[in-house]
């Protein structure tokens, strides 16, 4: 099977502190997968590596059908190959409305002049307004985003990612702070952009990963413990001492 | 498109508006054209105002919506103003050295005039050969196209280097300041090839135009200043709003973002960087021929720092709070330092205006700083939501 993205092997130390440690993962093209795992496990060490804000010492990061390396390209030149981020803090842009935040991610060319010259046009325009209507946020576009609720910040920016219209969607930890019913629509959403894409979801929540049902993976010391449903990794004994048993090791 | 951009953006109109009355109405007061109100010198001071208008509403697309703390635009100011000026007095001492040469049995040959005007320009510095820099003095247009050429390679060569280091914050001030430190230091050298700390002077005399009143070419700058201004105004208000807007401004807010969202940063910076260094050489080039003299004095450090406490004061992130601060501070200051302001005697101290003028302006901008983050143009915006 054709892999989306290939991590092997890699490493990242910082200051000798191994945050990364011969971490090889695999995504399909449009699966769900949730990544847990207890705290510096190296889930966001490991999106950062793959959205090129960290490098790794050793190992390949393969993206595509094209094979192409991920390593040594710039963050924009990532993103605009088709990987979204989602940041565990939400961060839109509060100063600018819904719309303009929408507008600024929609897939268009990326270039000063190009932005320079940009004209509005109806098909942009009608793209916002679907992917307002998916995230909920259909009558909001003309609101400054730094009024809307937490959970809909959090929307606004799966949004944002969705516009840039992704191969692979990173997603750090979107349910934090959410209320139930926020959580339920979070799950929708991701859920349905799975169909035509990849997320790959970071969480610490076990009941918002069983609502994803999807398969998970497990990261602990920065290399993967188990992989498989959900049902099968907390079976799984050594993710059990990880998880509960702390003091076995 | 034009219809629809002013229509999104009322505050240019207003802007234009009230730049096009106060143009009038100083015009038409003016010993040159008007009643004799005003006189020549505060025509030229309000000319020269209208520069350092100019380069506060670059400063404020700079740092106010790309959040860049430029320290160092005044000396893309002070390379606009050398440009000129090596032309204004190239050429006038040109016509000098022609007339006085002139009454020779034998014409002079060419050498003998350029050995001439070398020396007249490069006596005071003990020297009378003209540096390579001077090669393009004798073209008006290629010195006007130093103006823009020279601050423009020089803030895309500094910005490059420094936007792809990933420079930000505070220590891209820190390095803006040392450049423009640099240059100053550079300049006030003797073999600089600008006349050390002499500067270039007799700038107010413009070649070919000797038999023309001061009254009318102050009069013709300050309006040909004011073109400019609004050029500029109408310019950087098309570059901030729209998706360039959006973009710019997501960079000042949460530069990360952008950049995952397949933004380049570095080339956004270095586009924004550059077309206000552009703009600033182009206030320097209008500015010191009003003013009459440019020595390296003025790309001092400090003037870039004045420059952000006049955006500061008149309000980030909107450009006529730029103008404001400019042009209010600017004023003040000079009303205060040329000893408008009555000295106070306290008994035992007499305050000096000229000397406690800068305690005042540091403390209304740490007053400003702390309750008026928003500056005086933010005061407009209470204006619009009670009327609104």
């Amino acid at each position: 099977m054709s892999m989306l993205l290939e991590v092997s092997g890699v490493t990242v130390s910082f200051d000798g502190f191994r945050a990364i440690n011969n971490l090889s993962i695999n995504f399909a093209e449009a699966e769900l997968r949730a990544i847990i795992g207890p705290n510096g496990a190296g889930k966001t060490t490991f999106m950062d590596i793959v959205t090129g804000k960290t490098k790794p010492d050793e190992g390949k990061v393969i993206w595509g059908d094209k094979n192409l390396s991920l390593l040594g390209m710039s963050e924009s030149q990532i993103a605009m190959e088709g990987i979204g981020r989602k940041f565990q803090k939400p961060t839109v842009f509060e100063a600018q409305t819904v719309r303009q935040n929408l507008a600024m991610a929609l897939k268009t060319p990326r270039g000063p002049f190009a932005v320079l010259m940009h004209k509005k046009t109806a098909k942009n325009g009608a793209r916002i307004e679907e992917i307002a209507e998916e995230i909920g946020l259909l009558d909001s576009l003309t609101v400054t985003a730094g009024v809307l609720s937490h959970g809909q910040k959090q929307w606004l920016e799966i949004g944002m990612l969705l516009a840039q219209d992704p191969r692979l969607l990173l997603v750090d930890e979107p349910a934090a702070g959410m209320t139930v019913e926020e959580r339920e629509k979070t799950t929708d959403i991701l859920k349905r952009a799975a169909k035509t894409r990849a997320v790959v979801v970071v969480e610490h929540d076990m009941a918002f990963v069983r609502r994803l049902d999807c398969k998970v993976t497990v990261l602990h010391e920065g290399s993967v413990l188990a992989e498989g449903s959900l049902d099968h990794v907390t079976a799984d004994q050594t993710v059990i001492d990880v998880y509960l048993g702390r003091g076995h090791a | 498109m034009e219809n629809t951009f002013i229509a999104k953006n009322p505050s240019v109109l207003w802007f234009l508006a009230a730049l096009g009355l106060f143009t009038i109405g100083v015009t038409l007061m003016s010993e040159a054209a008007g009643v004799g109100l005003i006189s020549t010198s505060f025509v030229k001071t309000l000319g020269k105002t209208l520069c350092l208008c100019l380069i506060a509403i670059a400063m404020d697309v700079v740092w106010g919506y790309c959040g860049i703390l430029s320290l160092g635009h005044f000396a893309f100011f002070g390379i606009g103003g050398y440009a000129i000026g090596m032309w204004l007095m190239y050429a006038r001492t040109e016509g000098i050295v022609l007339d006085s040469l002139a009454s020779q049995v034998i014409p002079p040959t060419p050498q003998e005039v350029t050995d001439a005007i070398g020396n007249q320009i490069f006596g005071v510095v003990g020297s009378s050969e003209f540096p390579v820099i001077w090669a393009f003095a004798d073209s008006l247009f290629l010195q006007l196209l130093m103006v823009v050429l020279v601050p423009g390679l020089l803030a895309l060569v500094f910005g490059w280097l420094a936007f792809r280091s990933r420079v930000t914050g505070v220590y891209l001030s820190i390095l803006t300041q040392a450049m423009t430190l640099a240059l100053s230091l550079y300049l006030f050298q003797n073999d600089s090839g600008l006349r050390g700390n002499n500067g270039l002077s007799g700038l107010q005399n413009i070649p070919g135009f000797e038999a023309v009143p001061q009254a009318t070419v102050s009069l013709v700058f300050f309006l040909v200043s004011a073109a400019a201004l609004a050029a500029g105004y109408l310019f950087f208000a098309w570059v901030v709003s729209g998706k360039m807007g959006s973009v710019v401004q997501g960079i000042r807010d949460n530069e990360a973002r952008v950049r995952f969202l397949g933004y380049h940063v570095e080339s956004y910076k270095l586009f924004i960087f550059t077309i206000t260094a552009v703009v600033s050489g182009i206030a320097g080039a209008l500015y010191y021929p009003q003013a009459g003299i440019i020595n390296p004095g003025e790309i001092a450090p400090i003037a870039s720092i004045y420059l952000a406490v006049w955006v500061a004061i008149g309000g980030r992130g909107r450009l006529y709070g730029a103008v404001i601060g400019a042009a209010f501070v600017s004023l003040l200051s000079s009303w205060f330092t040329g000893g408008g302001a009555p000295d106070i005697p306290l008994g035992f101290y007499t305050i000096q205006w000229t000397d406690w003028w800068l305690v005042l302006l540091g403390f209304s901008f740490v007053v400003v700083t702390l309750f008026f983050p928003k500056g005086i143009g933010g005061l407009f915006d209470k204006l619009v939501r009670k009327s609104a």
